[in-house]
């Protein structure tokens, strides 16, 4: 069960819209390495956890990833709006909007993590409207990336030192 | 995590005041909860948790009059959970 909260997380607020610069951030919606991946990822590993604290890092973190997800829809629109179909035709971006039904950025982004593909997007975006919430994405990550580290050591903490493998290998005798 | 307090670095009571002033909490929330997910010993970390939840609860009524919150928090005479503006326009920000 989820409640929506009526606010982002972190504020944006983009004055001048970019449609080659929303091409660049779409990837970080719905790609390989996009908050919702990250967001479903997190919450579907949760049920077999046998940790409560890393039980409990998987649904927090699951769940503010899809408050970067909102954030991240929120750059996107803000950087298309009020665009025509005409602006809209001839740009990178075109075939978001005409080509959508097919799944277009889930298959076309690249296989960076999430925090490399934040810093790419760093050193292509001069737009500081844009630069400070995808900054403060980025630090998230690093956030997240700290939780499960402890979470990797509290799983790690928990072996049986009998069975070296993060599996029991007696499953499967 | 010892003696850390809450220093709100907004103020204002309008709408969006008060939707930056409840974010910046959240946000202290937030980072708070996963660390304690980590570390559910940590008693400081506890007692800067509870000093956070109760400084929320204020900021929470008040911006709930302006705007509710969530479903739960539509108490006024009219639906204003449907009204302009919605949190990924810029006018909320």
């Amino acid at each position: 069960m989820w409640t929506y909260d009526r606010k982002l997380q972190y504020p944006v607020k983009i004055k001048t819209p970019n449609h080659n610069l929303a091409s660049i951030i779409i990837s970080q919606l719905g790609g390989p390495d996009g908050e919702l991946a990250a967001s479903m990822r997190y919450l579907n590993q949760r049920y077999s956890m046998p940790y409560g604290e890393v039980t409990g890092i998987l649904t927090d973190v699951g769940t503010e990833e899809l408050a970067h997800l909102e954030m991240v829809g929120a750059i996107l629109y803000q950087l298309t709006r009020d665009l025509s179909p005409d602006e809209i035709a001839g740009t990178p971006f075109a075939t978001y909007f005409v080509d959508h039904t097919v799944g277009v950025y889930p298959v076309s982004a690249s296989g960076q993590k999430a925090r490399v593909t934040y810093d790419n997007i760093i050193r292509l975006c001069d737009d500081p409207d844009v630069l400070d919430p995808i900054r403060y994405l980025r630090e998230r990550e690093i956030v997240h990336y700290q939780r499960f580290g402890d979470a990797l050591r509290i799983a790690t903490d928990h072996m049986n030192e009998k069975n070296f493998y993060a599996i029991n290998p007696s499953y499967d005798q | 995590m010892t003696n850390r307090r809450f220093a709100p670095a907004f103020s204002g009571n309008d709408q969006a005041s008060l939707t930056r002033r409840l974010q910046a909490i959240d946000f202290a929330i937030q980072d708070t909860v996963l660390y304690l997910d980590a570390y559910p010993d940590d008693a400081d970390a506890l007692d800067y948790y509870r000093s956070l939840i109760e400084a929320r609860a204020g900021l929470l009524a008040a911006r709930s009059k302006e705007m509710p919150l969530t479903v739960y928090d539509n108490t006024g005479t009219d639906w204003d959970w449907v009204k302009a503006p919605w949190p990924w326009q810029p006018e909320a920000n």
